[in-house]
């Protein structure tokens, strides 16, 4: 039996998994000409292809995959239990194509996430391959980010403490990605994943980059267009962890009012929403502007509001914090560091003792969670 | 690619001990003798080189990046600590490497190109006379029929498979640290100058034919190549484009080791100033200067190593083994 699977480091989930590689078809190999002696995790060469079905028949699977959870980028995402443990996972499955090997994405994602292991990023169990398809097998978190906001807020809305732990633990997934020279590019609610335990992790690297070694230029085709920095819809392509952050904005004043804050439907329009709010920037409040490729000189010009008008419940401080994240000028916008010192969380740990009373199963909010940063 | 290499994969899983790795590569050997008997293939030595050169044909033929090169040369080190070689379609296993390094590093290539080029590359060598015309045909006509005989067949699944089993002996741990990074980062902290950073750049590129990407953390080669690059002033000696003899005559006069000796060994009448910089530099440093040491006389080896290479040799032993055992079918 072939079992082709890629082992990660969490050895212990890894041998309650292994019944599942068993389970599943082997891709035709044809590297290896001979077994070597003894123990071989190697397959044979050109092992005739199995059929898959009386495979599953004979060995059930050691996952029970259940409800689909979602689309991601580039995959299926389905809820999946261990027979063997009960233990939930994420199974986020990846249609192969022969033209294209092993998508870049799911390479990418793969990667990263074996050198980023923080309790802000979402872990990955284990890859098992199959005849035609890659499985991702992750912890198991209970919904996104805006799956809970619709379903727990106000109209989406969430109360201050809750916003105030997410985004204390977004920002340090954002920062150990930052120290670890990794850019996520793809921010937002969606791929921020909540369990009961009232944790957000980051998860959807598929678009994650790393940086820090010279390269020729970005693709600016990243981020989804509502949370995209004013700097990438101007074509700018040396962009940095600066990106990260503005996300990071939009998620907050989103988490205020239950609604995008910027929802635009193309480029132009979703830089026109940021100047209308933010003020329309010129050479003067942005040295350079003009030598953006998307720069227009006849943008609309509008002049700043103040965030408060859009946010009434906001505090000083909290409006203090979302203005250094939302800063037009990238090199202007607060990093991930500066952003946890902010005083504005000071007063977290306080009122997060005072929150673990109340909270009896389900989604309480934040519990336990205790900022060890 | 980067991330932070002190807790990274490659330092954790991907750095051996000289012995460590002999004892690898003898329990690979260990376990069939018969084909290790059957097979005999060059040193070790010499097929790194061997190696190297042909990713570095294929890397050429297809203009990328050097960093993405440099990626696919260490997963092919890898992947044989793991695999045997005598099991493998060494020609696949490099497309294999090199397919996969340029999606790592974000320059990806077309799967049909790369295993066009290959076979371009590597053609098998057909024991039958091929007429004028078929040759035309051939030529623009790739059939699977008239390539049955290369080291890489058309069929790109093949390729894809490879690339799995790649991922799977490394547990996807594809993250490479180069050295070529520290290099630019020191460039204006030793204020080196581009010839300087030039000849460093290429001493990074041999290390690559050796082991000493398995040995040593990536810093420690850049510190290396950038002390052999100001010992041997790239404008006294044209190194541009020379082969390695001419370095390797040069590194065996011992100037690196007597430089590096003058650490320690404080106001001795020693270097020439610029160099004296570095070696402050250094010791103030908290680099391991044994390491750096061990490197270079690796390097040396390297080049003396070289001069015995000959590429035919191991193209022969490598098409040989691969044809009488089918590896590429």
């Amino acid at each position: 039996m072939d079992n082709r699977r890629i082992r990660t480091s969490r050895s212990d989930h890894t041998s309650t998994c292994l019944e599942i590689a068993s389970s599943l078809v082997a891709p035709r190999t044809f590297l290896f000409s001979q077994p070597s002696k003894g123990s071989l995790n190697f397959p044979l060469r050109r092992i005739s292809t199995l059929s898959r079905s009386t495979m599953d028949k004979s060995q059930p699977s050691s996952f029970q995959q259940l409800e689909k959870l979602g689309e991601g980028t580039y995959a299926t995402v389905f809820k999946g239990k261990n027979r063997q443990t009960g233990e939930m996972v994420a199974l986020k499955e990846i249609h192969l194509d022969s033209e294209e090997g092993t998508p870049s994405t799911a390479i990418r994602e793969i990667s990263l996430m074996k050198e980023l292991k923080h309790e802000s990023i979402v872990s990955l169990y284990d890859v098992i391959h199959t005849e035609n398809k890659l499985m991702l097998v992750f912890e198991y978190m209970d919904k996104d980010l805006k799956k809970y906001m619709d379903s727990r807020g106000d109209h989406g809305q969430l109360d201050y403490v809750t916003i105030k732990s997410f985004m204390h633990q977004l920002l340090r997934g954002i920062a150990f990605c930052h120290e670890n020279r990794v850019l996520h590019r793809d921010l937002k609610p969606q791929n921020l994943l909540i369990n009961k335990k009232g944790q957000l992790k980051l998860a959807d690297f598929g678009l994650a980059r790393a940086f820090g070694i010279p390269v020729n230029t970005f693709s600016n085709e990243v981020v989804t267009l509502w949370y995209r920095a004013p700097d990438v819809l101007l074509g700018s392509r040396t962009y940095n962890t600066s990106i990260d952050i503005w996300s990071a904005g939009c998620i907050m004043a989103e988490m205020y009012t239950g609604r995008p804050l910027f929802p635009g439907t193309t480029n132009e329009d979703q830089l026109q929403k940021i100047f209308r709010l933010m003020g329309t920037p010129s050479e003067r409040s942005w040295p350079g502007i003009s030598q953006f490729p998307e720069y227009k000189p006849n943008f609309h010009v509008y002049a700043t509001q103040d965030l408060r008008l859009i946010l009434p419940q906001i505090d000083q401080l909290g409006l203090d914090l979302l203005n250094r994240m939302l800063q037009l000028r990238p090199e202007m916008r607060i990093s991930a560091p500066d952003a946890l010192r902010h005083p504005w969380f000071n007063d977290l740990p306080q009122l997060q003792a005072q929150m673990q009373q109340p909270m009896v199963g389900g989604y309480g909010g934040m519990v336990g969670g205790q900022p060890n940063y | 690619m980067a991330a932070n290499f002190w807790a990274s994969t490659q330092r954790r899983h991907w750095l051996f001990s000289k012995e460590k790795l002999a004892e690898i590569r003898d329990n690979l050997k260990e376990r069939d003798k018969l084909a290790h008997s059957q097979f005999p293939l060059p040193d070790s030595r010499l097929l790194n080189i061997y190696f190297n050169q042909q990713l570095t044909k294929l890397g050429k033929r297809m203009s990328t990046r050097q960093q993405a090169l440099a990626t696919a040369q260490v997963y092919v080190k890898r992947f044989y600590t793991k695999v045997e070689l005598r099991y493998t379609n060494p020609y696949l296993v490099l497309t294999t490497a090199f397919y996969l390094a340029c999606k790592m590093e974000e320059c990806p290539q077309h799967i049909r190109f790369v295993v066009n080029d290959a076979k371009l590359l590597w053609p098998g060598t057909s024991p039958y006379p091929i007429t004028s015309v078929s040759s035309v045909r051939l030529f623009l006509v790739p059939s699977a029929h008239t390539y049955a005989l290369d080291f890489i067949t058309s069929d790109v699944s093949k390729l894809g498979e490879c690339e799995f089993s790649l991922i799977s002996e490394m547990n996807s741990q594809m993250i490479v640290h180069h050295p070529y990074r520290t290099l630019s980062e020191l460039q204006t902290e030793l204020n080196l100058t581009s010839d300087e950073v030039a000849l460093a750049w290429s001493v990074i590129n041999d290390h690559y034919l050796t082991d000493l990407p398995l040995l040593y953390p990536p810093h420690v080669i850049a510190v290396m190549a950038i002390l052999t690059a100001v010992v041997f002033k790239p404008s006294q000696t044209n190194f541009h484009g020379t082969g390695p003899p001419s370095l390797a005559g040069a590194l065996r006069e011992g100037g690196i080791t007597n430089a590096l000796a003058a650490i320690g060994e404080k106001n001795s009448p020693g270097p020439p100033p610029r160099v004296q910089r570095v070696i402050n530099w250094l010791a103030e440093s908290e680099v391991d200067i044994k390491a750096v040491i061990e490197c270079t006389q690796e390097l040396v080896s390297l080049y003396e190593v070289w001069e015995q290479y000959s590429e035919k040799h191991c193209k022969e032993l490598i098409g040989r083994m691969v044809k009488s055992k089918n590896l590429d079918k």
